[in-house]
């Protein structure tokens, strides 16, 4: 049996070098973008179909002085994603070693995860009309290799390896952080069943803008569990009813014409 | 009463929004459910050739749907509004109607007390197959342009697009079936096809309309 994986995110560490972001492009063969300034030093406004990683940089000052806080977005690769539950066309999977894929044979660019994860993570191509997120590299953590960004990163911010061991990785860092940064926090453990890529974060969630308790939105509980399962049955129900009435009015009529009849 | 006496029932406006909404209803309909369910995406894909033509066609039908009854609109604005006075004017006669319905739905005979242009059971079909067609087109476009909206609202339009996909099919399906192969549907098809209905049938069925045109 494969074991679960895991991407330890240890943000404390991160320089916001963006070696991480030209990795996945170059071995996922992702064309760079066009994009400008949005703060100071953010060019990146979210993940977009040919940009899976991205890293935002926030500013947070305390007593006069300022410090660069790092975050890294890519796909969560959830336990319970809600993306799979919205897709209409089983494109979306997990694997056994804890990845979330979508099978680009059978994605139709709908959007319906786009719209229902609650990162806002997978873009559609509009031209191709196919949805893209981060594949956590499975063609390389499947055969003995790191994922790109984890393989490059060089303040050794990422680590990748077996769940058991990256959680425990992450408790001795975090107690490590908390001496200098009373709010620190793992981020992505509770969430959505647990993620493929936990976080140490040195701020609320919050503050990096994420949300804080990330889980499947009520409408699509509504729309999964409640309308598309029995919701539908009324259909069927009111065309029963209707051939129910057929034989039953004629059987009716039928047996007056043959009583009055005489 | 001469038999061959008619009277007109609904304008060529009516007629045509009516029409209009039935063929893009039903196209609407199997080009949406591609994507209901994967089992029902399985069966109905195909005959659509794949689903980036049944989106295609998805999209054309639902400018048509929303275009229909804005042109009846503005052909027969005052027709529109006597459809729904008489919808509002919802009374004692249109409950007794609603409780004994259900009887001679299945064939049993019922007195029916004197019902207007439409029937209680007509009135509840122009609320739930209206309010789930103006949520469908709202909902629809929300979906389509979903960039402009916020995602809380893109969200919840995936799941009222569907309950009043289920609202309106099981409408059209009753509406459908009552229009034609209920034996007490009578002349109530040619209505709405031809435009005009047996003086004597109107006169049964809908009296108090039947009365204040023909007074009139």
């Amino acid at each position: 049996m494969t074991t679960k994986k895991m991407v330890f995110v240890d943000t404390s560490l991160c320089t916001g070098c963006k070696a991480c972001s030209v990795a996945c492009k170059a071995w996922n063969d992702l064309p760079a973008e066009k994009n400008q300034l949005i703060t100071s030093y953010q060019a990146q406004a979210s993940t977009t179909h040919n940009t899976w990683t991205y890293i935002s940089m926030h500013e947070k000052y305390e007593n006069g002085k300022m410090e660069w806080l790092m975050f890294k977005h890519q796909c969560y690769h959830c336990e319970d994603p809600s993306c799979l539950k919205a897709c209409p066309n089983e494109a979306i999977y997990k694997t056994e070693s804890g990845y979330t894929l979508i099978d680009q044979e059978k994605c139709i660019g709908c959007g319906y995860c786009v719209a229902n994860c609650p990162w806002g993570v997978p873009k559609t191509n509009p031209e191709l009309k196919k949805t893209y997120k981060c594949t956590g590299c499975i063609d390389r953590v499947e055969n003995g290799l790191q994922p790109a960004c984890v393989a490059t990163c060089q303040p050794g911010a990422l680590h990748f390896g077996d769940r058991a061991e990256m959680e425990a990785l992450a408790k001795t860092r975090l107690a490590e952080v908390k001496k200098d940064h009373p709010k620190a926090q793992l981020y992505g453990d509770k969430a959505m069943g647990g993620t493929t890529y936990l976080y140490l974060l040195l701020e609320d969630p919050a503050f990096y803008g994420l949300p804080e308790n990330p889980t499947t939105s009520s409408s699509l509980v509504v729309w999964k569990d409640w309308v598309q399962p029995y919701g539908i049955w009324l259909i069927p129900l009111a065309l029963a009813a209707s051939a129910t009435s057929f034989v039953t009015t004629r059987i009716i009529n039928n047996t007056n014409k043959s009583k009055g009849g005489n | 009463m001469n038999n061959e006496e008619r009277v007109v029932r609904f304008s060529g406006s009516a007629r045509f929004a009516h029409w209009g909404h039935t063929v893009t209803f039903l196209v609407l309909l199997f080009t949406g459910l591609t994507l209901f369910t994967p089992a029902l995406g399985r069966v109905l894909t195909p005959l659509f050739g794949g689903h980036v033509t049944a989106s295609l066609i998805h999209k054309i039908m639902a400018v048509g749907f929303t275009i229909i009854p804005l042109i009846a609109l503005a052909i027969n604005f005052k027709g529109f509004i006597a459809w729904w006075k008489d919808v509002f004017s919802f009374g004692a006669n249109d409950i007794k109607f609603l409780l004994k319905f259900p009887l001679e739905f299945f064939g049993f005979k019922v007195e029916i007390p004197p019902q207007s242009k439409f029937n209680g059971g007509e009135k509840m079909n122009s609320v739930v197959t209206t309010t789930s067609c103006v949520l469908l087109a709202l909902s629809g476009y929300v979906m389509w342009f979903k960039a402009a909206f916020p995602v809380v609202l893109v969200q919840w339009c995936y799941p009222i697009h569907g309950i009043c996909m289920i609202l309106a099919t099981c409408m059209v399906c009753m509406h459908g079936y009552l229009g034609s192969l209920h034996p007490g549907s009578g002349e109530s098809f040619w209505g709405m096809w031809k435009g005009t209905v047996r003086s004597d049938w109107a006169a049964h069925h809908h009296a108090k309309w039947y009365d204040e045109v023909t007074k009139s």
